[in-house]
């Protein structure tokens, strides 16, 4: 039942070589068929995307310094601009593809223990959509941007005059095919690439979460696709199927973009979710507790957010019965939530807990989903809703749930992987701060913020009256904080490119195959076939000084062998 | 289809799986014995032999069997892609059922039929072809992909035409719905008509309860002030133009050659209001439709290429296996658009 | 971690000040008197949840943390059947009576009751519009304390969504439907008068498209309704240019300016002189023509007031060239004599200040109105 082979750092002698050094030249990177420099590439897509995305977002929160006009030249139509560019590029461009594309790309086949997804083409071509759609974004920014807010509601979108609409659309219609052929990729990968030995059941939590975010990524995103695309044909010739003075119904987009954009919010929190397993067990040395209530929780969240979307539209005027209905069912999906929140705790009763960076955005990822999931239940109960909807308590609510843990999470999964996808320790210090300084700014941003809602303060508001403003105020400040964090963060992981000392195969003390290749790993993953144990137990582990990480002891592992866990 | 070919695919994969299961018990039971059992000693036999099979994939059939599972997934997203479409249409024809059963009658049942015939029969030379590759029948398989193709050619020809008709017809979404044809004699009335001033949204029925009153600085808005948009850029006509046109005080009588013309819809007093909804829904689902035939198309002339060039035979006929499967979701989601639009009474 | 502390200590002491408690704005509807309890209620629950979950992990990052070099211990339990199933069940038992309890409040919440006053509501970009049984119409929405008001709802253009926090009501409007709001205020407002904000993204004026809501004692609302009434009809002819005008404009200058400034549509400044065939009336509109070619005896527009009206009830018409669709009709929300004030006012602009709008030649003597 041991995972790490004591024969395993001949790999280190043997084959020098590593994804990265395989082959050199810009074309071996643009034409890359590796999953592993897909990943790559992605990730530095979805980090400078991020980038812009949050120079928006402190523009918006600049502005809403002061009610009326803060920042000189931003009118109410600029700022629209801005909030609805943040919305549509963090959605779009960042959170969906951060965990599934970026991480999940470059981690899975490994995870897995296969040398590929099964459509490496594809998989680059789904890369390549998403530049696409991103250049799309661009273009619509040049002919005059949008300011639809991210959710494109008609008749707003089929009438607003800026002339970035349609080609905005198109954007976020070919990011939806990126992302449909990544969760399609995934879903086979899954299927019929676990190596022998892997069976469903040892697969790590990770896996499971991304399966499942696969899953809604490939049911759910065509339904965006066309409803975007009638938009489009709304937009230029006026065929009226949304359109109130045809005959048409507005409230019918409504439904058809929260069909895709509920699932979506899964697709960003579900591969954060694995991430938090595999890095709550892995840091805390511990066997992860209740794998298969985790594992099922991510399934169920999976099915449940198809049947959740009406709980966006209590105030729509949809009818009673279904509010009622969505309302129940906007309910369970706390319970596989919860499950998963208590499991993660108990991992840590009776853990080795070492507070690396990584754990650091575990735990801080556990505390902002709490909240987040917590003051879900005032959303999802009727009458509080109708008090709450649309002001900044909803947005506080995504806020910490969609940037708190699932951004949170793949930064947390970005060092944890960091090692392994480069090569290179970061200083442990600085990343510790920085996510100590980004959870701060995080929670006096945001948690602000529900007090703003609770109070009456819609959102999306460019002015606001007088008595917001101490809230505003702080808000605006705790943005500041965690932007600076975030640059902090950025400079540990520069640097150690640099600066930073080489990587042992195991720098954490992980179970799961990629802790068996080298770091970086080699271009075909694995020299041998590896052997498939439970990935959770780390009994076998030891710390090794001079490697400056964990290797696989013998005598432990005989140990372990004689006392199976189970 | 295939099941004559698959016990030769499952001796391939179940031989390689034997191997791989005696390579994981080494493994299990001797670590030290990995480095001979790696994965350049195991599968590269099949490499050598199969140069289609991808590194990744250990057999021909793996690497079958992986491409037949995206492709299902694939259609699965073609399936919610148009369902997202088929929703519209059950909400709209919910909200209108007479806009459909009337509208229904404009639409040519037999270019209908008839192109659901050239699909269906299109669909079963696609079969043939896939069963030819299996059966390392090639020149066979390339003349049915090429007879796949010609039916795929057919139906676009005869959507052609239907589409051209009713443009001309101006059987047509939106606001050129009420456009009258140019052609036709009694222009003058006609122009007359679609210029004339919208009427009110149909959707909007409630009464206004409050009371009149001269007095105020907002007069009552009767039902027709709530006009969703400005009144000139509304549609020339969500009830029926006939009605406005009374209602407007126009000459419209029942022997005026302007509403004669048995093609002309808006000829026709018993028009319901709205009926442009169903042309806007007709349009974007076989639009969309006939945009997977054109994609069909190119795949099935891909496919003949590389048939022709020899690329298949009874170890490698994946493209056109997983080409016939996209093929027969297009027919099949036509052979739901069919009765959905030309068969309602 | 501070700040649900203090909401903590706030809760408890449960004060309900003119400024609300720590979480939410004065309670001021029947509506609020059901959602408030609740609202806190699951607040607790939150707060139990939280604090118990935050102690845990504290407790366990402290006591379990390890050193690098450290043997590790691998007692902890796998997996635990029963207590699994407790956290599974014990959320879903809580989820269900909170939904209960909304459930049955919310449909009290959309159901107004029969004998409800009702006013009128259209909103478009960016005004609202309150209209009341005997005709009156105001811009800010005014009540009668005490007995249950029901909202009928429209809007013009594109979504909009009437909230009122104070009395925790909130719905959309939408092109085409009729929507339904409801809601009983039993405190005369006074000088405290509530919010009412557009809470459905609607474009460049969404965050200004906020207005008041004032409760009156049943008396003074019904005195109230008669004077605003009939403002408009006690202004004679010849002054409801100065006295009326300014008042219509208030909902005219969110899009024109009187300065020239260039707005979402054109400005009034010089438009007297352009519909006139004096300067700028060869300016184009969209479809080429100009001023001058549209108006004038035997063109489209005998008058220039023809032209000036028909720009009010079907502004999509002719659309001032750089300039979008965007004004919706007035039809059906300006009488007659309304019009005349509009356009009376754009005819002597020159007396009207160009910021405010505000007239500033001296007014003789007027009758006491309001038009608040």
């Amino acid at each position: 039942m041991t995972t790490i082979d004591a024969s395993r750092p001949i790999d280190l002698a043997s084959r020098p070589d590593n994804y990265l050094t395989h082959t050199r030249g810009f074309l071996s990177w643009a034409l890359t068929l590796d999953h592993k420099r897909i990943g790559v590439m992605y990730m530095a897509a979805v980090l400078v995307s991020f980038f812009v995305g949050g120079v928006f977002a402190l523009l918006v929160r600049t502005e809403l310094l002061t009610p009326g006009q803060t920042i000189p030249g931003v009118t109410a139509d600029v700022y629209n601009q801005f909030f609805t560019l943040h919305g549509a590029i963090m959605v779009f461009l960042v959170i969906i593809p951060s965990i599934p594309a970026a991480l999940g790309n470059f981690v899975l086949p490994i995870m897995l223990g296969a040398k590929d997804v099964a459509f490496p083409r594809l998989n680059l071509g789904s890369f390549y959509l998403w530049l696409a759609g991103a250049a799309f974004t661009l273009v619509s920014l040049a002919m005059g941007g949008f300011d639809t807010g991210w959710t494109f509601y008609t008749p707003y979108s089929t009438t607003t005059t800026t002339g970035g609409v349609i080609p905005v659309l198109f954007g976020v219609f070919i990011l939806g095919f990126s992302s449909i052929f990544t969760g399609m990729n995934f879903v086979v990968t899954v299927h019929k690439l676990r190596p022998p030995g892997m069976t469903w059941f040892r697969m790590p939590l990770f896996l499971w979460a991304i399966y499942a975010t696969a899953i809604i990524q490939v049911l759910a995103t065509p339904v965006l696709a066309i409803t975007l695309m009638l938009v489009v044909i709304e937009r230029t010739i006026n065929i009226g199927i949304f359109d109130p003075s045809m005959g048409g119904d507005p409230v019918l987009f409504q439904h058809f973009f929260w069909f895709y954009s509920h699932p979506a919010v899964y697709i960003m929190i579900l591969p954060a979710m694995g991430i938090i397993s595999e890095l709550i067990s892995v840091h805390a040395h511990r066997h992860i507790f209740g794998y298969k209530f985790i594992a099922l929780s991510s399934i169920a969240i999976a099915i449940f957010s198809f049947l959740v979307w009406g709980h966006h539209m209590f105030t729509s005027g949809q009818s009673p019965l279904m509010n009622t209905l969505f309302s129940l069912i906007s309910f369970s999906v706390a319970i596989p939530s919860a499950v998963k929140v208590f499991n993660w705790l108990t991992t840590l009763y009776k853990g080795n807990i070492s507070l690396t960076t990584p754990m650091w955005y575990a735990l801080s990822f556990m505390v902002l989903f709490t909240i987040g999931g917590l003051t879900g239940i005032h959303l999802a109960t009727l009458n509080t809703d109708v008090h709450l909807h649309d002001t900044y308590f909803v947005v506080a609510h995504f806020h910490y749930v969609m940037m708190g843990s699932a951004l949170i999470g793949m930064i947390g999964g970005l060092h944890h992987w960091w090692p392994k996808m480069t090569g290179k320790m970061y200083s442990e210090k600085l990343g510790t701060a920085a996510c100590i300084i980004i959870f701060i700014g995080f929670n006096v941003t945001f948690f602000t913020q529900f007090y703003l809602g609770a109070k009456g303060m819609p959102r999306r508001y460019y002015d606001y009256l007088p008595e917001y403003q101490t809230y505003h105020v702080i808000s605006t400040i705790g943005s500041y904080i965690m932007a600076s964090g975030f640059f902090l963060t950025a400079y540990c992981l520069l640097s150690s490119l640099y600066s930073g000392r080489k990587a042992a195969a195991n720098p954490w003390g992980g179970g799961s195959l990629e802790w068996q290749c080298t770091s970086p790993p080699p271009h075909d993953n694995f020299a041998v076939q590896p052997s498939v144990g439970d990935c959770y137990d780390f009994r076998a582990l030891r710390w090794d000084e001079t490697t400056q990480g964990y290797v696989n002891d013998p005598a432990l592992a005989a140990e372990a062998a004689r006392n199976p866990l189970h | 289809m295939t099941r004559r070919l698959r016990p030769r695919l499952h001796e391939i994969r179940s031989t390689d799986r034997t191997k791989d299961l005696a390579v994981s018990t080494l493994h299990t039971s001797q670590a030290t014995a990995h480095e001979a059992h790696g994965h350049d000693a195991h599968g590269h036999g099949d490499h050598a032999k199969y140069p289609f099979l991808q590194h990744h994939f250990d057999t021909p059939a793996h690497q079958f069997d992986s491409a037949k599972l995206g492709m299902w997934l694939f259609l699965a997203t073609e399936v919610l892609f148009f369902g997202g479409l088929f929703v519209a249409y059950a909400v709209l024809r919910s909200r209108f059922p007479e806009v459909f059963s009337y509208a229904s009658h404009y639409l040519d049942t037999l270019m209908g039929g008839v192109n659901t015939c050239v699909l269906i029969l299109s669909s079963l030379t696609m079969a043939l072809a896939v069963r030819f590759a299996q059966t390392n029948r090639t020149k066979a398989m390339v003349w049915c992909l090429v007879l796949t193709f010609m039916g795929a050619v057919g139906f676009m020809v005869i959507k052609y035409f239907e589409y051209s008709h009713k443009i001309h017809e101006h059987l047509v979404w939106g606001k050129s719905f009420y456009v009258p044809p140019p052609d036709q004699a009694g222009a003058e009335e006609a122009k007359v008509i679609s210029t004339a001033p919208a009427p009110a949204p149909v959707a909007l029925t409630v009464a206004n309860p409050a009371a009149p009153s001269v007095a105020s600085l907002v007069s009552t808005p009767p039902v027709e002030a709530s006009a969703i948009k400005p009144a000139a850029a509304a549609p020339g006509g969500l009830a029926s133009v006939r009605e406005q046109a009374t209602a407007e005080g126009l000459p419209v009588a029942d022997n005026d050659p302007a509403f004669a013309h048995p093609s002309m819809h808006l000829a026709d007093p018993k028009m319901p209001a709205n009926t442009h909804l169903f042309f806007a829904i007709y349009y974007c689902m076989t639009g969309l439709h006939g945009i997977h035939v054109l994609a069909g198309m190119v795949m099935l002339a891909w496919l003949i290429w590389r048939g022709a060039r020899g690329d298949f035979n009874s170890n490698y006929f994946t493209p056109v296996d997983v080409g016939g499967l996209y093929w027969h979701i297009v027919d099949l989601v036509w052979i739901f658009l069919f009765p959905l639009f030309y068969l309602i009474h | 971690m501070i700040a649900p502390l203090h909401t903590l200590v706030a809760a408890l002491a449960a004060d309900t000040t003119p400024q609300g408690t720590a979480w939410l704005p004065p309670a001021a509807s029947n509506i609020a008197q059901s959602v408030d309890p609740m609202f806190y209620a699951i607040n607790w629950i939150c707060y139990i949840f939280f604090f118990g979950i935050l102690a845990a992990l504290v407790y366990f990052v402290v006591k379990y943390r390890v050193r690098k070099g450290q043997a590790f211990r691998s007692d902890g339990p796998l997996h635990h059947l029963p207590l699994e199933t407790s956290w599974a069940v014990v959320p879903l038992l809580i989820v269900i009576v909170i939904f209960y309890i909304g459930f049955r409040d919310f449909l009290n919440i959309s159901t107004p009751p029969k004998n409800a006053y009702v006013v009128q509501v259209t909103a478009q970009k960016w005004a609202w519009n309150f209209k009341y049984p005997n005709g009156a119409t105001s811009d800010d929405l005014y009540v009668p304390a005490g007995r249950p008001v029901q909202l009928t709802m429209r809007a013009s253009d594109v979504l909009h969504c009437c909230y009122i926090p104070d009395f925790r009501v909130k719905k959309d409007l939408v092109p085409g439907r009729y929507s339904y709001l409801w809601f009983q205020a039993d405190d005369v407002s006074g000088q405290n008068p509530h919010n009412l904000f557009c809470t459905e993204y609607c474009g460049t004026g969404h965050s200004t498209m906020n207005r008041k809501v004032h409760v009156l004692a049943q008396e003074d609302f019904d005195a109230w309704l008669v004077e605003q009434s009939q403002w408009l009809d006690k202004i004679p002819e010849e002054e409801l240019f100065f006295r009326a005008g300014p008042k219509i404009y208030a909902r005219c200058q969110q899009c024109h300016s009187l300065d020239g400034t260039k707005g979402i549509g054109p400005s009034w400044k010089g438009l007297w002189s352009r519909v006139h065939g004096g300067e700028g009336s060869n300016e184009k509109f969209g479809d080429g023509s100009t001023y001058a070619s549209l108006i004038g005896p035997g063109k489209k527009y005998a008058t220039p007031e023809d032209y000036l009206r028909n720009s009010i009830l079907n502004p999509g018409s002719e659309l001032v060239g750089g300039y979008g669709n965007a004004m919706p009709s007035f039809k059906g929300q300006l009488n007659d004599k309304a019009i005349d004030a509009v356009i009376g006012m754009m005819q002597h602009l020159d007396d009207f200040d160009p910021k405010t709008g505000k007239y500033l030649k001296e007014a003789p003597a007027a009758p006491k109105v309001s038009m608040k």
